[in-house]
C-alpha cells in the first residue's frame, strides 16, 4: 500500500466516523444507535488496520482486531441491550414496592425534540475542532495528520451527545462517541497505541459501561421505564446529603 | 554537631515521640506520661534557645515532598529568645496538666495534637526561610485548632468558638503565605538572607509587608482580627488557652518583629505608624472589653488583645522614631517591646493556669458566681494576685518594668527638634496611660470578685485547693514575674542582644530614660556614659529598691494592724440591716457586672450594651415580686463588620446554588462548556 493509498484510506475511514456520529446526534428518540455504533466501531478498527499496514507494525493488526470486537460488536450490544426481567432476579410484584417508589407511566411515543439545533451545534463543533487542532497538525505530517481534526470533532460530539441526552442510554451512547474520539486521537497523533496500552483502555472502557447499563438498568426497575431508551435522567434532579 | 544542632533534633524527636505516645498509650499511662514529654520537650527547647540567645548556632534542615525543596531551622538571637519563651510557657503549662488535664482535654486525639502544636510554635522561631516558618506555621495552627475543639462533643459553643478559630488562622496563614510569597519572588530566593537584601521601599516589598503585617496581627489577635481570640482562649482547655495566650500570640508578635526589625529594619515609617494605629486600638478595645466581661476566661482573653496592642505600639513607635532619625530611643522602645512580650508571657500564663484551676474546683468560669475563693484556695489565690500585678502593670513585677520602660522612652521621643514624632508619641503615651489605668481596675476586679468576699454561688462555697502539679506550676509561674520585676537588669541585657540593637548605647538611653536596669552599665565614653552623666536630671526608677520599699511599707503596715487588732479585740457586729456596713448576704456584696458599671456607662458606645430589667409585680403596682436584670455586651467589630461580611458571603454562596440545581445535564454542560473554552484558549 503506498503512502497515498494509506492517506486516502484513512480520509475515508475518519469521514464515515464523522459521518455516524452526526447520524448518532440526529437520530430520534425510537431509533436505535446499534448500526451507526456498530460502524463507527469497525471504521475505528480499519483506521488501526490502515495504520499498522502503512507502518508495518502487526502488533497494530491484534489491536485492530481488538478494538473491532469490543467497539464494533460487543459494546453497541450492550448499550441497547433492555435488562431482561425473565433471565434476572424476578422482579417484586407492585404491592411488594415500597411505597414511597411509585412507578410513572409514561406514553409508549415519546414527543421527540427538534434535531436541529444540535445538528447545527455540531456543524459548529466539527469547525471548532479544525481550528483547534492547527497547533497540533502542524506538527504531526503525514497520511494521518490530515485526519486528526477528525478524532478532536469526534471528542466535542461526544461530550456534547453526553450533555444534552435526556436518557442514560443517549448518554452511554455520547459516553462512546466520546471514547472513539479520543481513540481516534491517539492513534492518529502517535501513529498506533501500544498493545498493553490498548488493551487496559478497553478493558476500562468496557467496564464503565457494563456499570453505567446497570446502574441505567436499576433506575429504570425504580422509577419505571416509560420510554424506550430508559428513564428522563431530568426527572431525577433532587440533591441529597 | 553543634549545641543548637544537638537542641533543636532533641526538641524535634521528643516531640515526635509525645505525639506517637499520645496517640498510642492507655488512659492511664497517657495521664502521666505524656505531660512528663510535654514538659521535656518544653526544657529542651528552653536549653536551646539559651543556647542560641547567647550566639550559638546550629542548622537542621529537612527534606519536603517536593524535589529541591528543603526548609531550615536554625534559630538567631531573637529566634532564640523566643524560643526560650516558649519553651519556659510549655513547661509551666504540661506541669500543671499532670493534674489539671482531664477528661475531654486528656483525650487521645488532645495529647497527640499538643506535642506538635508546641513543636510547630518552636518551628515558627527557629526558622531560618520562608518555607520552614510557612511549615511550622501551618503545623501550629491546624494542631491549635484540634486542641481548641477538644470539648466539642459536650458543650456546642465549642464548635462555634472552633469555627471562628479555623476560619481566622487559615486567613491568617494565607496573608502570610501571600506576603512572603511577594517577597520571595522579589527577592529571587526563600531564605531570611535573601529577603534582607531586599530594597525597603520598592513597591512590591511595600505591598508583601502590609500582608505579612495583616497575617501577623490576625494570629496576634489584635483589632479588628481579633475576634478569634475571646471565643477560642476561654473554649480551649486551660494549659492550651495559657500556650495560645502566651506563647502562640507571640508568634505574631515575632513574625512582626522578624519582618520589621530583623529583616527591613530601614523600612518606610508608614509601616510603624500602622502598627502604632493597630496597636492603639487593640489596647483600649481590648481592655474596655476586659474590664466588662463577667467571663473570667473572656477577661483574659480580652487582655492579651490588649498587652498585645501594647506591644505593637512599642514596635510601631520604635519603627517610627528609628525611621525619623532618633535611633537611641528606637532601640529602647524595642527593648521595652520584648520586656512586654516576656511580662505578659509569664503573668498569661499563670492567670489562665490559676483559671483552669478555679473552673476545676468550682466548675466556674461565671465572676458573678465566684468569691471567697482566697480562704479555700490560698495557692491559687497568691499565685493569681502575684499574675494579676504584673498583668496590670503594677511594681515589683515584670509588666511595671516594661510599661514604664515604653512609657519613659515616648515620652521621650521626639521632642523639640521633631514636633510631628512628639505628637505621635504623645498621642501614644495617652493610649498607654488610658490602657494601665482600666488594666488596674479589670484586675483589681478580677481578683476581687474571684478570690475575696464571700462565695456567691454553691459552687464557690465548696471550692477546695488543686493538686500538686498545679500548684507548683503557678507558684513557679507567679515567682517568674516577680523575677523579671525585681531584677530585670539580666533580662534587658539578654533582650539588647536578642534585637541586635547597639548594647552599651541602647542601655545608656535605658538609663537615661528613667529606668535603671540593673547590671546594664554603660561601657567609658560611650554615648550611654555621656547620657548617664544627666541622669541627676530625670527620675531614675530602680525596680529593687521600689521592692524594697514596698516590702518595708507591708511590713510597717502589718505591725500597724497588728497593733490595731491587739489594742481593739474583736467584737461582734450585728446590724439588723446592711447600710452600716456589714454584709449580711452574699448578694448584697458588689458583682463583677456591678463593679464594671460605670465603666459600661462611660464607653456605652464603643462597647455595645444592651440591658433590659424585668419587673414582675404583684396584684398591687407597687409590690414588686422579683426583678431580673439582664446585660449583653456585644463586641462592635464582630456586630458591624464580621455579622454583615458574613451575610454577604452566605448570599453569594446562594446565588452559587444556581449553578448547580442537581440536575446531570447542567454539570456536563459546565464542564463541556470549560472543555471548548479550555481548547479554543489552547489552540490560539
Amino acid at each position: 500500500m503506498s503512502s497515498g493509498d494509506a492517506s486516502q484510506a484513512v480520509a475515508l475511514l475518519a469521514g464515515l466516523e464523522l459521518l455516524t456520529a452526526v447520524l448518532l446526534a440526529w437520530r430520534g428518540p425510537a431509533s436505535s444507535p446499534r448500526g451507526p455504533l456498530a460502524v463507527q466501531g469497525f471504521a475505528l478498527a480499519g483506521l488501526v488496520a490502515v495504520i499498522g499496514v502503512a507502518e508495518g507494525e502487526p502488533v497494530l493488526w491484534l489491536v485492530a482486531l481488538l478494538v473491532g470486537v469490543l467497539k464494533g460488536v460487543v459494546l453497541p450490544t450492550l448499550v441497547v441491550r433492555r435488562p431482561s426481567r425473565a433471565a434476572g432476579p424476578a422482579a417484586p410484584p407492585a404491592a411488594d414496592r415500597p411505597a414511597t417508589v411509585r412507578p410513572v407511566v409514561r406514553p409508549a411515543v415519546v414527543r421527540g425534540r427538534s434535531r436541529v439545533p444540535l445538528l447545527l451545534g455540531a456543524a459548529g463543533l466539527v469547525v471548532v475542532a479544525y481550528l483547534a487542532a492547527r497547533p497540533v497538525t502542524r506538527v504531526v505530517t503525514g497520511a494521518t495528520g490530515q485526519a486528526l481534526p477528525v478524532g478532536f470533532a469526534l471528542v466535542l460530539v461526544g461530550f456534547a451527545l453526553l450533555a444534552t441526552g435526556r436518557r442514560s442510554q443517549s448518554q452511554l451512547v455520547g459516553f462512546l462517541v466520546l471514547d472513539n474520539g479520543i481513540a481516534t486521537t491517539a492513534f492518529l497523533a502517535t501513529g498506533g497505541v501500544p498493545l498493553v496500552v490498548e488493551l487496559g483502555v478497553s478493558l476500562d472502557v468496557l467496564l464503565v459501561v457494563l456499570v453505567l447499563q446497570v446502574l441505567g438498568s436499576r433506575i429504570d426497575t425504580a422509577f419505571g421505564a416509560g420510554a424506550p431508551g430508559g428513564t428522563d435522567l431530568d426527572q431525577l434532579r433532587e440533591l441529597h446529603d | 554537631m553543634s549545641g543548637v544542632r544537638l537542641g533543636l533534633l532533641t526538641v524535634l524527636g521528643l516531640a515526635l515521640v509525645a505525639a506517637v505516645a499520645g496517640g498510642a498509650l492507655g488512659t492511664a499511662a497517657r495521664q502521666r506520661v505524656s505531660p512528663l514529654l510535654g514538659a521535656l520537650v518544653g526544657a529542651a527547647a528552653v536549653w536551646t534557645g539559651a543556647l542560641a540567645w547567647s550566639g550559638g548556632t546550629g542548622r537542621v534542615v529537612v527534606g519536603t515532598v517536593l524535589p529541591g525543596v528543603t526548609a531550615a531551622y536554625a534559630p538567631d538571637r531573637l529566634g532564640g529568645a523566643f524560643l526560650v519563651l516558649v519553651g519556659g510557657v510549655t513547661v509551666l503549662a504540661s506541669v500543671w496538666a499532670f493534674d489539671g488535664a482531664r477528661g475531654t482535654a486528656a483525650s487521645r486525639t488532645a495529647w497527640v495534637a499538643y506535642p506538635l502544636f508546641v513543636l510547630g510554635l518552636l518551628g515558627v522561631m527557629a526558622a531560618a526561610d520562608v518555607v520552614a516558618f510557612l511549615l511550622a506555621w501551618e503545623v501550629m495552627a491546624v494542631a491549635s485548632a484540634v486542641l481548641v475543639l477538644a470539648d466539642h462533643a459536650r458543650r456546642p459553643e465549642v464548635v462555634g468558638a472552633g469555627l471562628w478559630y479555623a476560619g481566622m488562622t487559615q486567613l491568617s496563614f494565607l496573608l502570610v503565605l501571600g506576603g512572603f510569597a511577594v517577597l520571595a519572588s522579589a527577592a529571587g530566593g526563600t531564605g531570611w538572607s535573601d529577603l534582607a537584601r531586599l530594597a525597603p521601599d520598592a513597591g512590591a516589598t511595600g505591598a508583601g509587608v502590609g500582608l505579612l503585617l495583616l497575617g501577623f496581627v490576625t494570629k496576634a489577635g489584635a483589632v479588628p482580627v481579633h475576634v478569634w481570640l475571646p471565643r477560642a482562649h476561654p473554649e480551649a482547655p486551660s494549659h492550651v488557652s495559657a500556650l495560645m495566650s502566651a506563647a502562640m500570640v507571640k508568634a505574631g508578635v515575632y513574625g512582626v518583629l522578624l519582618v520589621v526589625v530583623r529583616l527591613l529594619p530601614a523600612g518606610p515609617s508608614w509601616w510603624g505608624l500602622a502598627l502604632l494605629v493597630v496597636g492603639s486600638a487593640s489596647a483600649v478595645f481590648g481592655i474596655l472589653q476586659a474590664g466588662v466581661a463577667a467571663d473570667l476566661k473572656r477577661l483574659l482573653a480580652y487582655s492579651t488583645t490588649e498587652n498585645v496592642g501594647l506591644i505593637l505600639v512599642a514596635v510601631g513607635a520604635a519603627q517610627v522614631t528609628t525611621a525619623r532619625g532618633d535611633v537611641e530611643t528606637g532601640h529602647v522602645l524595642l527593648v521595652a517591646a520584648l520586656l512586654l512580650t516576656f511580662g505578659h508571657a509569664a503573668a498569661k500564663s499563670v492567670l489562665f493556669l490559676t483559671a483552669g484551676s478555679v473552673l476545676h474546683a468550682t466548675g466556674l468560669r461565671d465572676l458573678d458566681r465566684l468569691g471567697g475563693l482566697g480562704r479555700t484556695m490560698p495557692w491559687t489565690c497568691g499565685a493569681f494576685g502575684v499574675a494579676a500585678l504584673g498583668a496590670a502593670g503594677l511594681p515589683v513585677t515584670a509588666g511595671f518594668v516594661a510599661e514604664w520602660t515604653l512609657l519613659q522612652a515616648l515620652v521621650h521621643a521626639g521632642g523639640p527638634a521633631d514636633p510631628r514624632l512628639g505628637l505621635v508619641s504623645a498621642l501614644a503615651v495617652t493610649v498607654v496611660a488610658l490602657t494601665a489605668g482600666l488594666a488596674l481596675m479589670t484586675f483589681t476586679k478580677a481578683f476581687g470578685i474571684a478570690f475575696l468576699g464571700r462565695p456567691r454561688s454553691d459552687g464557690a462555697a465548696a471550692a477546695h485547693e488543686v493538686g500538686r502539679a498545679e500548684r507548683l506550676a503557678a507558684a513557679v509561674g507567679a515567682l517568674a514575674v516577680l523575677g523579671l520585676g525585681l531584677v530585670p537588669g539580666p533580662m534587658a541585657t539578654a533582650a539588647v542582644r536578642a534585637l541586635g540593637v547597639d548594647g552599651v548605647t541602647a542601655a545608656g538611653t535605658t538609663l537615661a530614660a528613667g529606668v535603671r536596669l540593673g547590671g546594664v552599665a554603660p561601657a567609658p565614653g560611650s554615648a550611654g556614659e555621656a547620657a548617664s552623666g544627666t541622669a541627676a536630671l530625670v527620675p531614675v526608677l530602680d525596680p529593687l529598691a521600689l521592692g524594697l520599699a514596698a516590702l518595708a511599707a507591708l511590713v510597717v503596715v502589718a505591725g500597724v494592724v497588728a497593733r490595731l487588732r491587739r489594742r481593739a479585740p474583736r467584737r461582734a457586729v450585728e446590724l439588723g440591716w446592711g447600710c452600716g456596713g456589714a454584709r449580711v448576704s452574699p448578694r448584697m456584696q458588689y458583682t463583677a457586672t456591678s463593679y464594671a458599671e460605670p465603666l459600661v456607662r462611660i464607653f456605652d458606645a464603643p462597647l455595645g450594651v444592651s440591658r433590659s430589667v424585668a419587673t414582675t409585680t404583684a396584684d398591687a403596682p407597687y409590690v414588686v415580686r422579683a426583678m431580673s436584670f439582664r446585660q449583653r455586651v456585644r463586641d462592635v467589630f464582630e456586630e458591624h463588620g464580621y455579622r454583615p461580611l458574613l451575610r454577604a458571603a452566605a448570599r453569594v454562596g446562594d446565588a452559587g446554588r444556581a449553578l448547580h440545581n442537581g440536575s446531570v445535564h447542567r454539570y456536563l454542560a459546565w464542564s463541556f462548556a470549560t472543555f471548548v473554552v479550555v481548547l479554543g484558549l489552547a489552540a490560539r
